[in-house]
């Protein structure tokens, strides 16, 4: 298909009295690699969520794959499309990481249980993680949950991934073992969108950098361009707080 | 009826109230702890108790078979009614409950306001009061609602005291599931049905692969409390004609006039029952809470 995967346009979305989004549009091609960064409470992460409905707008368009999420007959079948990484993993703590990465595959995709568990197991091994298979998810360390959410949302085969700040819960000492994995995944061409502060990452994977903040888009463009020389004033102080951290 | 209003929120707390699990039985307190000394290790103390309440009704038998083992043989249909009564009102309890429940959480108004009416409803009455309500004045409505509709079988309604009791002990431990599960579902972190639903699974999966799941092993310590107080609370059923354990001891009491052996007889058959469902519970909750609480 051509044209943009994601289309975003003047989407406004309030949380009582706040103002969450304030008019945003954007638009995401296939295979590219959106980082959209800003302060905290600047609506990044509610944007991220209204691309698969987990919230829902109050105004404007959302289209994801060519179907309008207002009007969508089937949101589930907009969902099993977009694979979604959490800052809190978000693995389902009954089941072993195997059937973490086999259930929604089984009875959404309705794949039979021996095709699943082995799209699992390549899944598992691309993310570094097979040994692990039988194991709880509260018997991993964060970095390896993370890295079994990014392969459950991966079993799905989506078309487009939304990453929610995946590496803020983790150690520093198990945040590379996360982006290793992302940055691998954006080089196979995956459509991304990473709500994240990792500036290395973004240097060496994004395509584009958006700045938000209140709820609006205040800049964006490549990241080299963005982070070296940003327009606008907003953009230049918050940078300058986060490239010293 | 008043202990079980407290048993909202799941915990260790709700299990002390119940007499059969107090102090005597430590077991509640190593569930969940991977590092408990395995079963079997030692005879704990509930074997002790158990042996003990049974060697006593033994020991009276032979003591003196005349009266207690005619009490026993008198009240056997009694207790046969007893565990039919509690076992199938609590099947259709967990069901109650949990679209109670279920419905207490719902996004949908008229869905929330029925649940929740029906629960701070419940929850006002007395279950003596339900009971009787449910046996003597139910019947009545019904003939009249038949009478004014000309519909034959509804005129004549004839009260059924067993599945009147049922209705009413469904309806007013079904309340108080409700809002065990309510609680339940509630403790389970809200990022579970986003990654659920964020899989494409619609609600209804979500909730009976991943929410319910987990929620099970959280409301099971009070689930079971519920069975405990449910099967002592069936003995007030006695007052609605329904033959049980307790209206059989009082049967053979207004024959013979023997209160002291009859009901220290009632009461320790009681507590056979309530130790047995205990450490059941315990057992259930050994095997399916211990693993990947998360």
């Amino acid at each position: 298909m051509t044209g943009p995967i994601i289309q975003i346009e003047n989407v406004h979305k309030y949380f009582g009295h706040v103002h969450a989004l304030a008019g945003v549009s954007m638009e995401v091609n296939v295979g590219e690699v959106v980082v959209i960064l800003g302060p905290s409470g600047s609506g990044k992460s509610t944007l991220l969520r209204c691309i698969n409905h987990l919230e829902d707008h109050d105004s404007g368009n959302v289209e994801v794959d060519g179907i309008q999420l207002k009007s969508a007959a089937d949101i589930n079948a907009v969902r099993r499309e977009v694979g979604m990484v959490f800052q809190s993993f978000n693995l389902f703590g009954h089941l072993t990481v195997m059937d973490n990465l086999t259930l929604a595959q089984r009875i959404v995709r309705r794949r039979p249980t021996e095709e699943a568990k082995d799209t699992a197991l390549s899944l598992l091994e691309k993310v570094g993680i097979s040994a692990k298979a039988d194991a709880y998810p509260n018997e991993l360390s964060g970095g390896q949950q993370q890295r079994v959410a990014i392969a459950r949302a991966l079993a799905m085969n989506p078309k487009i991934m939304l990453f929610d700040e995946p590496t803020s819960a983790l150690d520093p000492e198990m945040i590379k073992e996360v982006l290793d994995v992302m940055l691998a995944l954006a080089q196979e061409g995956m459509t991304m969108v990473v709500v994240s502060h990792e500036m290395g990452f973004a240097r060496a994977a994004a395509d584009r950098c958006i700045f938000m903040d209140e709820g609006q888009i205040v800049e964006q463009g490549p990241p080299d361009k963005l982070f070296s020389n940003p327009e606008k004033d907003r953009t230049k102080a918050f940078l300058s707080k986060v490239l010293q951290a | 009826m008043a202990p079980t209003g407290r048993s909202l929120r799941p915990g260790r707390k709700d299990k002390k109230a119940t007499p059969a699990d107090g102090d005597m039985v430590p077991i509640g307190e190593g569930v969940g702890d991977p590092h408990d000394v395995p079963v079997g290790y030692k005879l704990d103390p509930w074997w002790w108790l158990l042996i003990g309440v049974a060697g006593l009704i033994i020991f009276l038998i032979l003591w003196r078979s005349d009266p207690y083992w005619d009490i026993l043989v008198f009240v056997k249909d009694g207790l046969v009614v007893t565990i039919i009564l509690t076992v199938c009102s609590f099947v259709l309890i967990l069901i109650v409950g949990l679209l109670g429940g279920l419905g207490r959480i719902a996004k949908n108004h008229i869905v929330y306001m029925i649940a929740s009416l029906y629960v701070e409803i419940v929850r006002g009455i007395p279950l003596l009061v339900q009971l009787i309500w449910w046996y003597f004045a139910a019947p009545v409505v019904i003939q009249a609602i038949g009478g004014a509709l000309h519909i034959a079988p509804l005129a004549e309604y004839r009260a059924n005291a067993i599945f009147l009791a049922i209705i009413g002990l469904v309806f007013c431990y079904g309340a108080y599931m409700s809002e065990i599960f309510r609680a339940g579902i509630q403790s389970i972190h809200k990022g579970q049905m986003e990654a659920a639903r964020s899989l494409g699974m619609n609600y209804f999966q979500a909730m009976r692969y991943v929410i319910l799941p987990q929620a099970f092993k959280v409301v099971l310590p009070p689930v079971g409390n519920e069975f405990i107080m449910l099967l002592k609370d069936t003995s007030l059923v006695s007052v609605v004609a329904v033959a049980d354990l307790t209206r059989r001891g009082r049967e053979f009491m207004a024959v013979h006039f023997n209160p002291i052996e009859v009901w220290t007889l009632v009461a320790l058959l009681y507590l056979v029952l309530t130790l047995l469902a205990a450490r059941l519970i315990a057992k259930l909750e050994r095997d399916r809470g211990v693993r990947s609480a998360s």
